[in-house]
């Protein structure tokens, strides 16, 4: 059994010598150095426009950033009303009239 | 080592002329490991390529020369591992799955013109093919480094980043998975044969 053991794994080695011989080192094709490079300058430039396009998006970032500090700091001039004009805006018309009427009877009174 | 450690530093730091010296003296060495771990002579060229892509782009992480050749292979083991994953065995009739009389046949009708030991060459890569499929892809390319390319323990130790210890014991299963089924294509042959 053990001997019946060793011969197929001296049968397996000896296989595994075979397929070393029948799989040499390959030369590349003439194309494999051209091709290599193209990959290789492909990358770079993807990896470059990403970079680019990274730097574009924290450039916008950040000047919307500064615009919306800037507009939140800013102090903007659409002024609260004052007291008095907001006495005024809510006098209604019947109100002054009502104080037309109390003059005029106080006036009289008098 | 195929090159003087010199240019293994020129090419860290982006000397690509350097880069071009390193491809020149590794590829053919390169390549022939590749078609020998995922056994499909078409697509080699390409992931030979992607070897040395990933070899362009990381070698500045690479901190002395000596350990270069572990760390190609390393590149080129990941890449081999990446296409077999990705190209997970086809459930195609393979010629070692055959009786050997079969495969007689299927030689004589091969045709003569095609030269017998091309063919006989071409039988033992088919073999050692559904062979090294009945185990995982992680085991197939670890028993080709040792058993196929040659690489000694201390060397797989530095391509894995594993001590020996472990290493020894994943050998010893995959090559016992490998042993199982080529016992029975021995059987399976000498049955045909009788």
């Amino acid at each position: 059994m053990l001997q019946d053991q060793n011969v197929t794994a001296g049968g397996l080695d000896g296989l595994f010598a075979a397929y070393r011989e029948a799989c040499p080192d390959r030369e590349p094709g003439p194309d494999f150095m051209p091709q290599l490079w193209e990959k290789i300058e492909a990358r770079r430039a993807f990896a470059y426009n990403l970079k680019r396009l990274a730097r574009g998006i924290i450039t916008t970032a950040a000047a919307a950033s500064l615009l919306m500090g800037a507009y939140l700091v800013v102090p903007r001039h659409t002024a609260q009303p004052t007291y008095l004009e907001v006495l005024a805006a809510a006098q209604s018309p019947d109100d002054s009239a009502d104080s037309e009427i109390v003059q005029s009877v106080y006036e009289n009174s008098r | 080592m195929l090159v003087d450690p010199e240019v293994i530093i020129r090419a860290r730091e982006g000397d690509d002329a350097a880069f071009n010296l390193l491809v020149q003296a590794y590829r053919k060495r390169i390549l022939g490991t590749i078609a020998r771990l995922i056994g499909r002579p078409e697509d080699v060229e390409d992931v030979g390529q992607e070897v040395f892509l990933r070899l362009y782009y990381s070698l500045g992480q690479l901190r002395s020369p000596e350990i270069f050749e572990p760390w190609l292979y390393r590149l080129t083991v990941n890449s081999a591992y990446d296409y077999l994953r990705r190209h997970r065995r086809r459930r195609e009739a393979r010629m070692a799955d055959l009786s050997e009389q079969q495969v007689v046949m299927a030689d004589a009708a091969a045709g003569t013109k095609v030269d017998q030991d091309e063919r006989r060459r071409g039988r033992i890569r088919e073999m050692v093919g559904a062979l090294m499929s009945a185990v995982s892809e992680k085991d197939r390319i670890l028993l080709t480094l040792k058993e196929i390319e040659g690489l000694s323990l201390k060397e797989l130790e530095k391509v894995y980043g594993v001590n020996e210890n472990a290493l020894k014991v994943r050998l010893f299963r995959a090559r016992q998975r490998v042993l199982k089924v080529f016992e029975a294509s021995e059987r399976k042959s000498a049955g045909a044969g009788v």
